[in-house]
């Protein structure tokens, strides 16, 4: 009960935090979208190129978060810049593993139909291919953004925007008045974001997914 | 480019000399990168215009290969093609493609557009517009046999295979191409539903008088459909390129003969009709006789008097040219057709 007291008391921060740590997030993973689905498409005829693209990028997501947000400090300072650097950096790779899955799986007879009736590459990209991935491809923004939600609570450590502030601080004066309560705060609300997001791309697949695709 | 395609649609109706070539394949050859050996080996063929080719022949040999050709899916490695005396070997692909019509066995509908949309999509890449394209779809539904009010609005996944192959073949017919390519079309579905396929899509090309070439490997298929049979043999090699009754009766060599495979003799039959024979006419001979209309084939008329116990057929003609054959004279008529290949 405490902590739900505390909750109130603080709730105008709170709730000001929580709207900066998701809109970091859908930044960062807007960013990633571009760039993970551009490389997808772009390398299509360059499968070498793609495999050492997926290599790289599958790495990078094994540099611990807190390293890489250190690592960055002495070339983008502090803040929002190497926030949004780093979290676009992490959720590249589901994005483009599951653009290059997604487009892999459309039904190569739909692809050489279009092909025998005269629709050009860019046709084919654009009418059939891109819709018939879309359901794979927004899935993998899906993960990257669930992903990115409990990431960018790290951010802090570069006084990064979002709800790792609450942890941080709590974290750093523990045993002090409210000090657990406040790291509560911040891991309950970084649960909550990630729930919520979820559930909206629940949504987000039902109403973007093509009809035909349903039926 | 387009208008040279249009207006041949134009002359087709119009009177155009029943010989003329419209494809035309010239030293075409294959040899896939990577490959020792030619897929295709250079290969000629005349087709004439409003013909029904059929190209048979065992898997692997080049038949998918030379059909892709023709609509340059796959690019020659040396040869020419001719599509109604232009030489298209080297012109834009997209839009040659779009004046030829293309089906595969595996259909190939867009499972997230409709039916309609499906159908419209090559007139909508020609540049035509909505109010044009939406009757014209109907038009292709009623065609290939699909009520256009109830599919119109329906997606791919919820046709049957069989409903599909006619969306397919619709689409293919959209923009009135003058040349249809077909690779199997039928080979996916059910013999039943394949036999009504092929019977209608033969009443179609005798109102549409395109050019097609179909590839099967059901010889039987190509017997029942091919003005023309091209039967291949390794490398896309002429074997034979003949009518059906000829490939019957005269087969080029044993190869053709054991691909045809036994019974020529009897499926020669399923091919003649009784108002070919020669017989006897007027006169009624002994015994009941079975009365058949003059495009019966021989195959069904003898298996109708068999059924019936009759000894003599009687076709129908004009007053006073009803004509009266003998099981006998009918056999000896039908092996006679077997002296004089059309
Ligand atoms: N893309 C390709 N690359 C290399 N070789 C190929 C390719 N496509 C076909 N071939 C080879 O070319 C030959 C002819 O193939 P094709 O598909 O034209 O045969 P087909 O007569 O259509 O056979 P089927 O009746 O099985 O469909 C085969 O030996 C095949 O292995
Ligand atoms: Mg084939």
């Amino acid at each position: 009960m405490e902590f739900l007291e505390y909750v109130s008391r603080n709730a105008q921060q709170i709730i000001f935090l929580t709207t900066q740590h998701v809109q970091v997030v859908l930044l960062s993973v807007a960013v990633a979208a571009v760039i993970g689905v551009s490389l997808g498409i772009a390398t299509e005829r360059a499968p070498r190129l793609r495999r050492l693209l997926l290599a790289f990028t599958g790495t990078l997501l094994t540099v611990p978060s807190f390293a890489l947000f250190g690592l960055l400090i002495p070339v983008l300072g502090l803040g929002l810049a190497p926030t949004v650097v780093a979290l676009t950096v992490y959720a590249i790779f589901p994005i483009l593993r599951n653009t290059v899955t997604g487009l892999e799986t459309v039904d190569p007879a739909v692809v050489e139909a279009a092909r025998g009736m005269g629709m050009n590459s860019w046709g084919r990209l654009r009418t059939i291919r891109l819709p018939l991935a879309w359901p794979v491809i927004l899935n993998g923004i899906r993960v990257s953004t669930i992903m990115v939600v409990a990431i960018a609570a790290i951010a802090a450590a570069v006084r990064g925007p979002g709800l790792g502030e609450l942890i941080f601080r709590g974290l750093a004066r523990i045993g002090g008045a409210n000090a657990l309560n406040q790291a509560l705060a911040g891991v309950v609300g970084v649960v909550l974001v990630a729930l919520v997001l979820d559930l909206l791309f629940v949504l987000a697949r039902r109403l973007t997914t093509p009809r035909g695709l349903r039926v | 480019m387009s208008d040279s395609f249009g207006s041949t649609a134009l002359r087709l109706d119009s009177a155009s000399p029943p010989n003329d070539v419209m494809i035309k394949l010239e030293g075409l050859r294959k040899r896939y990168p990577g490959q020792s050996t030619d897929s295709v080996r250079p290969l000629d063929m005349e087709i004439r215009r409003g013909e029904f080719v059929v190209f048979v022949g065992p898997s692997g040999c080049g038949k998918t290969t030379t059909l892709r050709m023709i609509n340059r899916l796959v690019e020659p490695t040396s040869g020419q093609i001719w599509i109604d005396g232009r030489d298209v070997t080297h012109t834009d692909p997209d839009e040659l493609r779009r004046h030829i019509g293309y089906v595969i066995q595996q259909v190939g509908l867009i499972p997230h557009l409709t039916i309609s949309q499906n159908v419209g999509l090559v007139p909508k890449l020609l540049g035509w517009d909505k109010k044009r394209i939406e009757p014209r779809v109907d038009e292709l539904l009623d065609l290939v046999g699909l009520d256009p009010a109830q599919y119109r609005r329906r997606y791919p996944k919820q046709l049957s295979g069989g409903q599909q192959q006619r969306v397919g073949v619709a689409r293919a017919l959209a923009a009135d191409p003058p040349v249809m390519v077909m690779d199997e079309p039928f080979g996916a579905i059910d013999p039943i539903t394949r036999e009504r396929l092929q019977d209608e899509f033969l009443k179609l090309q005798q109102r549409i008088r395109k050019t097609i070439v179909f590839v099967t490997h059901d010889i039987d298929e190509a017997l029942k459909l091919g003005d023309r049979i091209a039967i291949f043999g390794e490398s896309s090699q002429l074997a034979q390129f003949a009518t059906p009754l000829e490939i019957l009766s005269h087969p080029a060599d044993d190869y053709v003969r054991s691909f045809v495979g036994t019974g020529a003799a009897i499926r020669r039959l399923g091919l003649l009709r009784v108002g070919d024979l020669e017989g006897a006419g007027g006169g009624a001979g002994a015994g009941p006789a079975l009365r058949v209309p003059p495009e019966t084939t021989v195959y069904a008329a003898l298996e109708q008097m068999l059924d019936a116990g009759a000894a003599r057929l009687a076709v129908d003609g004009e007053p006073g040219a009803e004509r009266s054959l003998s099981l006998q004279e009918m056999l000896a008529a039908a092996a006679r057709g077997r002296q004089v290949p059309s």
